[in-house]
């Protein structure tokens, strides 16, 4: 067997490039089962550092005031909002896309990449997951409160009623999105719960209290990593990423459909799911970016979430930021292809009209920021991207924003043209929501396992697999990145 | 890695043994092993392994599960339910009528479809892999091996159950001794206590009791009586800052929060509400009248209330009055075939004329006095009229002139021919049409050539117009009161046209007549 890991070391190896003939290891230092193990167990087994303390007490504080904002909300009504004639979908519903576009990231990741065999997600796929939750959580937040009564938002929901005697409308897009979004959180809430099942097993054996331990048994649900359920659970796996595949990408084109069946210019358009998608795609990786690189660096994880990871999550932000400027600049010729002039007024509106400044940092912070990523100096140097990552979470709110609030504020009669001003309480109340996010992410990292352990596991049993064929191809010993010798013979394996 | 302490002492009275654990350091040595196991023709076997170990199914001969199938069946599931789901509650439970647009299954229906089918594979993917693996199982024989808490990290074990039909104990352990594990143990019985501990039962006792306090105080409250209000835990805009009529309000005065008019103002349609030519009687003579039925008169609205005055069905009962305006007689002699019927039908009513006795001066100015306070609309079963005494105009307003005539006689064609006929017995074609369909709720519309209306005044004539009487709907919102008037004033000389005699034709045209007979 070999050592514990040894500290990392960015020079030693550089696994961003593939030399032919020889694979790059998809993590660094000579990893042992053993010592991933270590490597994950140890963020919720050791003292928490003390900027996690600052965080959470700074990220929680925020969070309360939150809460306690929607219960000023529920107690005074939306008017403390902007939202006022034209513009009454404001920041409440920029908010919802926002956080639900931020969601996307996760089930991308655990299924999209899994379908793919993208191997590289399994470091990367717990924390993503989690996010996704996270992010979802605080979307759904957002329409609740903003229904007006929020004590009856569960009239959204079809349930026989005795007082009210009728059914949901089935054919508007806001019902689709109650069981889009819906659907969405709660499969992604079972498939992130599922894929911790193994790892949390991994938690309850190395336990030292009774009652921690306790705790994660029944967490696990007293898994035992039986071959017999492995072999469930793998099929269930597979079963899961399948369907959430297809549903990844429904969630935002039901999103989109709350905006493109209206009738409103610059809403009006069958581009808006394929280009919400991508937009959401964008915005997500880009938080994984943002949460990932500190996180990485705060609990010492960087030969499980290596360069390599990070370089392939910024060529997918390059690739759906061009995308979305791609679908940017498709909206500006079907606005002149069209010859319809309420098209074209509300994009020429867009971009030199009243909004003008949110227009241009959508389109610096989206469009411009991730062409930095061409270069793979940027793509492989943490503090630019986690600053490029940062641009694009901007820029992704503003999208929503000018989506939303340009197209109402003028549209076909200039006699109902307005300008919005949020209030003081749109802008705690954004910010409040980062502070639900934080105190979830962060309390993930203090209780729960960060790093999907098992799968990083079976990366490297398949990898030294492979490496020890090609070994033997070449006619050469073991490689010296085989992380772990055969005891056994085992040619009746192939 | 700690080392791993043992948990119970290895007492010779060992518990009871569920079979032998082998354990490897790598997976390959494990494969090895389980073909072994698996060619010496045990089948109860298992292995544990931190990560899923390729290969292994076929190592230890593990059939495919079934879990797709069940995967599948409850998409379908999901799927159909969402159609049942929409098609009943859009289209037959509750239709919505949009656009036209058809109801039930429509490509609208295609989103709630997909993410329903979606919903329930994945809940019954993880419910599923949850089920068939046996799970949630707290106990476990192989947990009682210290050693066994690194199968979940970096060890991999294999397991030979003792209830394989084949088992030996001692052949078992010779075998898996051959694949030089890197321990050998025997699998025992779990000994520990297996009730829950005291304080964990009683602190979940106290869950479930608090938590089912929210439960009973709801249902007390579905079940029971409360003769206090209502318990407002969110307003839901039941208190406004606004009045309704007849509260009281302490900014006035006079408490009252609906306010008079303000004098020396006319509110909109005022200028009408005392206008003859509006009216069809003059406000000005009322006080000459000596009617009992008719005590104080004023038009809030003079178009909108429907003024019920004697239907025609209730003729019969209506007691003579002597003035100029109304002629209530006993009409069955008078009656045309139709008419008769209906009086013979309504013959059994009591008419009794209810004029409304104000009580306050506010109150009568709401509601006109000639209703009776629960007039019904239905005409053929009217128990009851009110008797109307106005003082009618006699003279009409417009002068008599062949444009006039002309106007009324349009208007009489378009509104008035379709019931009462374009002669004026009422026998227009929607009357013979319900009259050949049997209508029984059909009232005949009366023919304007009986005694009766031959004798009302044009003013009343013109108030018919204006208010409806019994099935007869009111023609203001169609009719201007000019053209009204006119209609009233054909109405004059239809009736004129159909009794009169000889004399009444001017003496050098009364040649032409009976020449032309």
């Amino acid at each position: 067997m070999a050592t514990i890991a040894s500290s990392y070391n960015p020079r030693e190896i550089d696994n961003t490039v593939d030399i032919p003939g020889r694979r790059s290891p998809l993590i660094t230092g000579n990893q042992t089962y053993a010592s991933v193990t270590d490597i994950v167990c140890r963020v919720a087994e050791d003292a928490q550092p003390r900027l996690w303390w600052v965080l959470f007490g700074f990220s929680s504080v925020t969070a309360t005031m939150f809460l306690s904002l929607i219960a000023f909300l529920i107690y005074k009504g939306v008017g403390i909002w902007g939202n006022m004639n034209p513009v009454f979908w404001a920041w409440p519903i920029v908010n919802f896309v926002f956080w639900v576009g931020i969601g996307h990231a996760g089930t991308l990741i655990s299924a999209i990449l899994f379908l793919f065999r993208q191997n590289w997600r399994t470091s990367i796929n717990r924390a993503a997951e989690a996010m996704t939750i996270f992010a979802v959580v605080c979307a759904g937040i957002y329409p609740g409160i903003h229904v007006g009564r929020a004590w009856l938002a569960f009239w959204l929901l079809p349930y026989p009623s005795l007082n009210l005697w009728m059914w949901p409308q089935f054919r508007s897009p806001l019902l689709w999105d109650v069981f889009a979004v819906g659907t969405y959180a709660s499969t992604s809430l079972v498939f992130w719960y599922m894929g911790m099942i193994p790892d949390l097993a991994t938690y309850r054996d190395r336990s030292k209290s009774p009652i921690r331990r306790m705790i994660y048994g029944l967490l696990c649900l007293g898994w035992s990593g039986s071959s017999r359920h492995w072999l469930v659970y793998e099929k269930a796996y597979t079963l899961l990423a399948a369907l959430a595949t297809p549903l990844v990408l429904s969630v935002h084109t039901v999103v989109s459909f709350d905006f493109a069946v209206s009738q409103l210019p610059g809403w009006h358009t069958t581009i808006f799911p394929p280009y919400f998608v991508a937009g959401a795609i964008f915005s997500g990786f880009a938080m994984v970016v943002t949460l990932l690189v500190p996180m990485r660096s705060i609990y010492k994880l960087e030969n499980l979430i290596t360069l390599r990871h990070l370089d392939n999550m910024n060529k997918i932000i390059l690739a759906t930021g061009s995308l979305v400027g791609l679908a940017y600049g498709t909206e500006f010729f079907m606005a002149w292809y069209s010859q319809n002039q309420y098209e074209s007024f509300t994009f020429i509106n867009r971009a030199f009209g009243p909004y003008w400044w949110a227009y241009w940092i959508m389109v610096s912070c989206n469009v411009i920021s991730p062409q930095l990523f061409w270069f793979k100096w940027m793509r492989t140097n943490v503090v630019a991207m986690w600053v490029v990552s940062i641009f694009v979470n901007i820029g992704m709110w503003f999208e929503r924003f000018v989506i939303t609030v340009t197209s109402l504020s003028r549209d076909f009669l200039p006699s109902s043209w307005g300008y919005f001003n949020p209030t003081m309480f749109d802008g705690l109340m954004f910010f409040g929501s980062f502070g639900v996010f934080m105190t979830l992410f962060l309390l993930f990292c203090r209780y729960l396992p960060t790093i999907a352990i098992s799968e990083v596991k079976g990366v490297i049993a398949s990898s030294a697999h492979s490496e020890h064929l090609q070994a033997e191809l070449l006619g050469h010993g073991h490689s010296h990145a085989s992380g772990h010798h055969h005891a056994t013979s085992h040619d009746a394996v192939h | 890695m700690s080392e791993p302490k043992p948990r119970k002492s290895q007492e010779p009275k060992a518990p009871r043994s569920f079979g032998w654990m082998a354990e490897f350091a790598d997976e390959h040595a494990l494969l090895d092993a389980a073909r072994k196991v698996r060619d010496s023709g045990y089948s109860r076997t298992d292995a544990f392994t931190p990560f899923p170990v390729h290969g292994i199914d076929e190592a230890l001969g593990i059939k495919p599960t079934i879990l797709p199938f069940i995967v599948l069946c409850a998409g379908l599931t999901g799927l159909s339910t969402a159609l049942l789901m929409q098609w009943w509650m859009n289209g037959i439970d509750y239709p919505y009528i949009i656009s036209g647009k058809p109801f039930g299954i429509t490509p609208a229906s295609i989103p709630v479809s997909f993410e329903l089918t979606i919903l329930f594979s994945a809940f019954t993917s993880v419910l599923g892999m949850i089920f068939l693996n046996g799970l949630p199982r707290f106990s476990n024989p192989v947990f009682t091996n210290p050693r066994f808490d690194r199968a979940t990290n970096d060890r991999f074990f294999l397991y030979v159950d003792a209830r394989d039909r084949y088992y030996n104990r001692d052949s078992v352990h010779e075998l898996l001794h051959s694949s030089r594990p890197e321990s050998l143990d025997e699998v025992l019985e779990d000994t520990t206590p297996a009730q829950l501990p005291r304080p964990i039962l009683l602190a979940a006792l106290l869950l479930v009791l608090t938590g089912l306090i929210p439960a009973m105080i709801v249902l007390n409250m579905r079940a029971g009586f409360s003769d206090l209000p209502r318990w407002h835990v969110f307003f839901d805009m039941d208190f406004q800052p606004k009045k309704k009529p007849q509260q009281t309000t302490t900014i006035f005065a006079d408490g009252r929060s609906m306010r008079p008019q303000v004098e020396g103002t006319i509110a909109r349609g005022q200028l009408t509400e005392q206008d003859p030519f509006y009216l069809g009687w003059d406000p000005d003579k009322l006080t000459m009248t000596e009617s009992n039925s008719v005590r104080f008169v004023t038009a809030q609205d003079p178009v909108e209330p429907p003024v019920k005055e004697e239907p025609a069905q209730t003729e019969a009962a209506q007691e003579p009055v002597k003035e100029e305006g109304k002629q209530e007689t006993g009409e069955k002699e008078n009656a045309t075939p139709e008419t008769a019927a209906v009086v013979e039908a309504a013959g059994q009513s009591t008419p009794v004329a209810t004029p409304v006795t104000p009580a306050t001066p506010e109150v009568a100015a709401q509601v006109p006095a000639v209703v009776p306070p629960s007039a019904p609309m239905d005409g053929a079963a009217a128990p009851a009229a009110a008797a109307l005494n106005l003082p009618w105009l006699a003279e009409l307003p417009i002068e008599a002139t062949e444009e006039h005539i002309q106007l009324g006689k349009t208007k009489f064609e378009i509104y008035c021919s379709a019931c009462h006929g374009y002669a004026g017995f009422g026998d227009g074609l929607v009357s013979k049409r319900a009259a050949s369909l049997l209508q029984d709720t059909w009232t005949p519309p009366t023919s304007l050539h009986i005694d009766r209306v031959q004798k009302q005044p044009v003013g009343q004539i013109f108030h018919t117009i204006t208010k409806g009487q019994g099935k007869m709907a009111s023609y203001a919102s169609s009719l201007t009161p000019k053209e009204r008037w006119a209609v009233v004033l054909y109405v004059k000389a239809l009736q004129r046209s159909r009794n009169a005699t000889i004399e009444d034709v001017p003496a050098d045209q009364r040649d032409r007549l009976t020449k032309a007979k």
